[in-house]
């Protein structure tokens, strides 16, 4: 049994196939959630062990929910994504408390285990 | 002394003032040889004097009204009559006196009449009532009949042993002889003239007071006292001489120097009231030499110094706006009301908003506002010229913001659209390279849905950012593909002749967003688009039958539409009574 995952993307699409391509590495979505409300609301309740979570919310930064969530007990261990680069989203991203970020370009099941685990 | 310098002096000037002076010398030495030392003589003199460089001084300083000279004759005759008092026993004295006996009264009467500009009674028309007694008042029953008068006595009047008779004990060079008919009956009927006329210029010299203006009462008054006193005593001592008995003159003679105190008071409110009009035209002076100098936004300064209001605000009317503004040509509204007074300069050039203190005197700000005229009109350019600076900034700030809020949507689409529909597809790609044939087939066809998506999005970008159908067939073809994408039925009017480029885009992008503003605001049944050039100018009209109210500044992208206008020199207009459509009328330059 693999470890369980919430995604937060505004994007269906991008939520949708990442869906997959984690459940093809043996992880279990537990939920979606499209806005930074949403994600720390979900991850309340859901208790996932990680959470993919998008920097660019329609509600807010990424990089805000991620301290939320680090601040809580258990907190799950977070993967940041963007469709944007690492460099044009400067050098907050490198202080986030994540486990770390992965270009959307360039996604895979394979990179997110490696960080998550 | 620029009193002096300012002055204009003709040769007449010159021979009145030597003239003036050796009569006034001849006069003292007359006294001084004959030991008087009488005050009442002297205090006549002085008198006198001041009349003289009055005289002299509004003949110099004011040399376009007769005033100078009518104030001056009025001093030189009434000295060179005075001679036959200094000279008592000289007949070329007497014959001077008895000659000009009362006549620089009169002249004094005609100056009184006759203030401000030299012109007798001016406040009244000159054939009205007031206008012709004044004239019958000084010219028959003064000059005409004093000449007559002093023909007589020139020709009867023989001082020799009475010394209380005539003010000289000599008699004239023109002396013929006793008069051939009784002195009483010509005294008499005399004493009656006097008596008719004297009323009628007493009237016509309070008329004359009634209308003047606040500030001229001021001065008037003590010239109109001063006359009112001067000539009822002359005619009190007339009336004795010839009418009552020869006693009670040596008496009313002894209050001569009530006749010099009305004519000193007089004198004095003349060069008072010539000192006031002086001071009111130095500022006037200084302002036309300030104006000259004065740069942008100087004039207000300078105006309200000229005025002594610190207060003073300058408003200017734009007429190609119809607002009026202040110097910098941000808009102002006049203000009504009891606590600021407003003075309009010129028809529709500016205007002073003053403390209401300074209508009571108009010919000030009046006279300030003609100094001012020519740098107001300056005034008012550059302040057409700073709104049209503000405006012109304003538009090019809102074009920038417009740009860069063009561009962020820009990104945003494209991050929210294609940019996300490809990394969709290059993970579906992922996922097929280990899918299942089952999972294989759905994910070719989500990929295929994804690609098409991505297609259309990036189609409609591109024609956000410059419609192809634009470049390549032009604003007729590009303008009914708009009309054939609207929900609203749409009929255009538009040749396929082509327009330079910069024009086509922003007719396009006008009637673009006209168009998108009717499906969104207008609730409209049909609408219509017409695009034609003529004379060099291109008329596009935007109409629809919607529910209209709309307003350049009403959030709906018009605002933004007249800039673009604006940047090519042209103009936009909404025409949106609320409940009857909305027009929206553009007016672009656009030479062959």
């Amino acid at each position: 049994m693999g470890a369980t995952v919430l995604i937060v993307d505004d994007h269906p699409t991008f939520r949708k196939f990442a869906r997959r391509l984690l459940e093809q590495c043996g992880f279990v979505v537990v939920g979606e959630a499209e806005d930074a409300a949403g994600a720390l609301a979900a991850t309340l309740e859901l208790r996932p062990e990680a959470v993919l979570l998008d920097v660019l919310l329609p509600d807010g930064s990424g990089l805000d929910v991620a301290a939320e969530l680090a601040a809580a007990d258990q907190s799950p261990a977070v993967v940041l994504t963007s469709s944007r680069s690492a460099g044009d989203l400067g050098v907050a991203l490198a202080e986030a408390p994540a486990r770390g970020f992965i270009p959307k370009a360039s996604f895979t099941g394979a990179a997110f285990a490696e960080l998550v685990a | 002394m620029t009193f002096w310098r300012n002055g204009v002096r003709t040769p007449a000037w010159w021979a009145a003032a030597i003239l003036g002076v050796a009569l006034f010398s001849f006069d003292i030495a007359g006294y001084v040889r004959g030991g008087t030392t009488d005050w009442k003589t002297v205090f006549f003199l002085v008198t006198m004097a001041i009349a003289l460089v009055t005289g002299l001084g509004v003949w110099a300083w004011r040399p376009q009204t007769h005033m100078g000279p009518l104030i001056y004759w009025w001093p030189a005759l009434t000295v060179a009559g005075d001679l036959m008092v200094a000279y008592p026993r000289s007949r070329t004295a007497a014959t001077l006196g008895l000659g000009l006996y009362t006549m620089g009264l009169i002249v004094f009467a005609q100056m009184s009449l006759s203030y401000s500009n030299g012109k007798l009674v001016s406040e009244y028309p000159r054939k009205s009532l007031v206008g012709r007694a004044a004239w019958f008042y000084i010219f028959i029953g003064g000059y005409a009949a004093q000449v007559i008068q002093n023909l007589y006595n020139l020709a009867v009047v023989d001082g020799r042993g009475c010394p209380y008779c005539f003010p000289t004990q000599e008699r004239s060079w023109l002396y013929i002889g006793k008069a051939p008919f009784s002195l009483d009956w010509w005294n008499r009927g005399w004493g009656i003239e006097i008596l008719v006329v004297l009323p009628i210029g007493l009237a016509v010299t309070w008329l004359k007071f009634a209308r003047q203006p606040p500030g001229g009462r001021r001065t008037f008054l003590p010239i109109a006292v001063g006359g009112t006193i001067a000539t009822f005593f002359g005619a009190t001592v007339l009336y004795f001489i010839v009418v009552a008995d020869q006693a009670a003159l040596g008496s009313v003679s002894s209050y001569s120097w009530i006749q010099t105190a009305g004519q000193l008071g007089a004198a004095l409110a003349v060069f008072v009231g010539l000192l006031i009009v002086r001071r009111a035209r130095g500022p006037i002076g200084n302002l036309v030499v300030e104006l000259r100098r004065a740069g942008p936004g100087g004039v207000r300064p300078a105006l309200a110094r000229a005025i002594g209001d610190p207060s003073l605000e300058l408003a200017l009317w734009l007429p190609e706006r119809g607002v009026w503004a202040d110097e910098s040509g941000v808009e102002m509204s006049l203000p009504e009301g009891r606590d600021r007074a407003v003075t309009y300069i010129g028809d529709d050039l500016a205007a002073l908003v003053h403390d209401p203190v300074f209508l009571h005197q108009p010919a000030l700000l009046e006279a300030v506002g003609s100094a001012a005229r020519f740098a107001l009109e300056n005034e008012r350019l550059q302040a057409e010229l700073r709104a049209q600076l503000a405006e012109l900034r304003e538009s090019r700030a809102r074009i920038v913001r417009a740009g860069d809020e063009e561009r962020r949507r820009l990104e945003r689409d494209l991050h929210d659209g294609a940019q996300q529909r490809l990394l969709g597809i290059g993970m579906a790609l992922q996922l097929l390279q280990t899918a299942r044939d089952g999972d294989r087939e759905q994910l070719l066809a989500e990929t295929e849905v994804e690609v098409q998506a991505a297609l259309a999005e990036l189609r409609e970008l591109a024609r956000g950012i410059h419609p192809a159908v634009l470049t390549d067939h032009g604003l007729g073809p590009a303008v009914r593909t708009l009309a054939e994408r609207s929900p609203v039925p749409v009929d255009v009017g538009a040749s396929d002749e082509r327009l330079p480029g910069e024009v086509e885009t922003a007719v396009y992008f006008i009637v673009a967003e006209a168009l998108a503003n009717v499906a969104k605001h207008a609730h409209a049944s049909r609408a219509s688009v017409s695009v034609a050039r003529e004379n060099g100018i291109v008329r596009v009209e935007v109409s629809d039958d919607g529910v209209g109210g709309a307003a350049l500044d009403g959030g709906t992208g018009l605002r933004g539409l007249a800039d673009r206008a604006g940047a090519l020199d042209g103009t936009l207009e909404v025409v949106s009574a609320p409940g009857a459509g909305t027009r929206v009328l553009v007016v672009i330059p656009c030479a062959s």
